[in-house]
């Protein structure tokens, strides 16, 4: 049962964290792979949230906090268990697949137009080959957060925000190559 | 600067997120490098098939309804309601009804209302959800500024300033006809990677426009705040007035609304 104090800083807190709920579920369901565990991670966070709310510093970035939570809750739930096949590891992006093979794709107009005409569905699944931290910081990005708030969310430097996004479209672009034929 | 240093910098470049000097810098090297050139169009079609393509998985009804309910309430008001809905159902219907219909609309008005910003605000909020919820949300698809603009003519019973045309931050979208509380409104709508932003411009007069807690909004003073997660600008230069609508970060909404509220 939550305490009166933590119930006032939680109505504080307000509905405005429940207007973040479609992003937060968005990036669940990137992260778990699956309609259920992202429905349960999503309901996870805001438990989360309003037991911590009065650790919530008015006039910062709610979203970015929430991700934090989000992100957390994900890793401490599901790093135990065995990953989806369906998803990709927990790993950093392997350097292996990357980078060097990249040079020779997108290299001219003809490439470029291919990965236009790519299809959701495509995207979709090469995005959900990567590892949860080179999917969380592109969807982070797209979502608009600043390289501050992206390294709050995912716990890193903020100097090596920029390199790990590079790295992740990077490989994010690798895998794309094998649906644009 | 280097290939490499330059390729670390592409994507804020596009979204012309560095400084001056150093956005000068890799622009001169992609002028000069096809290599950093193609690998510029390549980030760029990446990004744009993600923001285009990316399928979005936006929480059930279910789920938000199950939230909702789990979060505590900001005041006790609504469960006093609840424990006597029985013996006060009707007139509680009969009033909500009144208060709902009449009540926004008179403290919107009232000049000098307590609650008058607080009603422009709700309204600029209203009108960004409906107009996103429309099957189609634009009236007239985007060419540039100097295509939206004259569509309005014959539209408004004013001529919407709008001297911004987007760029690569903020594209253009289009623009639509809506309202603001009792007037019309043209709405133009910009874009923020995948955030919808709504700028409503419509005549100032009789509104009660806020005069406290300003901030300098490009040339002029605006008022900034959040509410139900979005954040709003409010601000008016001569006869008109401009809402600015958005879940972007406050920050971006502000960049936008110093480039829209420049001159």
């Amino acid at each position: 049962m939550r305490s009166r104090d933590t119930g006032d800083a939680g109505a504080v807190l307000g509905r405005e964290a429940l207007a973040y709920v479609d992003t937060l579920h968005n990036l669940a369901r990137y992260l778990t792979g699956n309609e259920t565990d992202a429905e349960d991670l999503v309901q996870e966070t805001y438990a989360r949230a309003l037991k911590a709310a009065d650790q919530f510093t008015p006039g910062t970035n709610l979203k970015a906090w929430l991700f934090r939570i989000l992100r957390n809750s994900f890793l401490s739930s599901y790093r135990r268990q065995r990953a989806s096949p369906l998803v990709g590891g927990l790993d950093t992006v392997d350097p292996a697949n990357q980078g060097v093979a990249d040079e020779a794709w997108l290299r001219d107009d003809v490439e470029l137009d291919r990965l236009r005409k790519l299809v959701a569905a495509e995207i979709e699944a090469a995005l959900m080959t990567l590892s949860e931290e080179a999917r969380t910081v592109i969807l982070l990005d797209l979502e608009g957060l600043t390289e501050t708030e992206v390294a709050e969310v995912v716990g890193c430097a903020v100097g090596t925000v920029k390199s790990r996004l590079a790295r992740a479209r990077s490989a994010l672009r690798l895998r794309l190559k094998d649906y644009a034929r | 600067m280097d290939c490499e240093d330059v390729r670390l910098q592409l994507h804020e470049y596009q979204r012309g997120q560095l400084g001056p000097e150093l956005h000068r810098e890799v622009r001169a090297h992609l002028e000069r490098c096809p290599a950093c050139a193609h690998e510029d169009a390549a980030e760029h079609a990446l990004t744009e098939v993600l923001e285009r393509k990316l399928p979005q998985h936006p929480a059930s009804l279910a789920l938000k309804r199950r939230l909702a309910a789990r979060w505590p309430a900001a005041s006790p008001a609504p469960r006093v309601w609840w424990s006597g809905w029985r013996r006060a159902l009707v007139p509680a219907l009969a009033a909500a009804v009144v208060l709902a219909v009449g009540l926004p609309l008179w403290r919107a008005l009232a000049p000098g209302g307590r609650e008058g910003a607080a009603g422009m605000v709700a309204e600029a909020i209203n009108d960004h959800v409906r107009l996103l919820q429309r099957d189609r949300p634009l009236d007239v698809e985007s060419g540039g500024i100097h295509q939206v603009r004259p569509w309005f003519a014959g539209r408004l019973d004013f001529a919407p300033v709008v001297a911004f045309e987007g760029d690569a931050e903020f594209p253009l979208q289009g623009g639509a006809v809506g309202y603001f509380l009792d007037r019309k409104a043209a709405v133009f709508v910009y874009k923020r990677r995948l955030h919808p932003v709504s700028l409503l411009v419509f005549r100032a007069d009789g509104l009660p426009w806020p005069e406290r807690g300003l901030t300098p909004v490009g040339a002029v003073a605006g008022y900034a705040t959040v509410a139900r997660g979005f954040n709003v600008i409010l601000w008016r230069a001569g006869d008109l007035g401009y809402a600015l609508v958005s879940d972007v970060d406050a920050q971006e909404l502000a960049r936008l609304a110093a480039k829209l509220a420049r001159d």
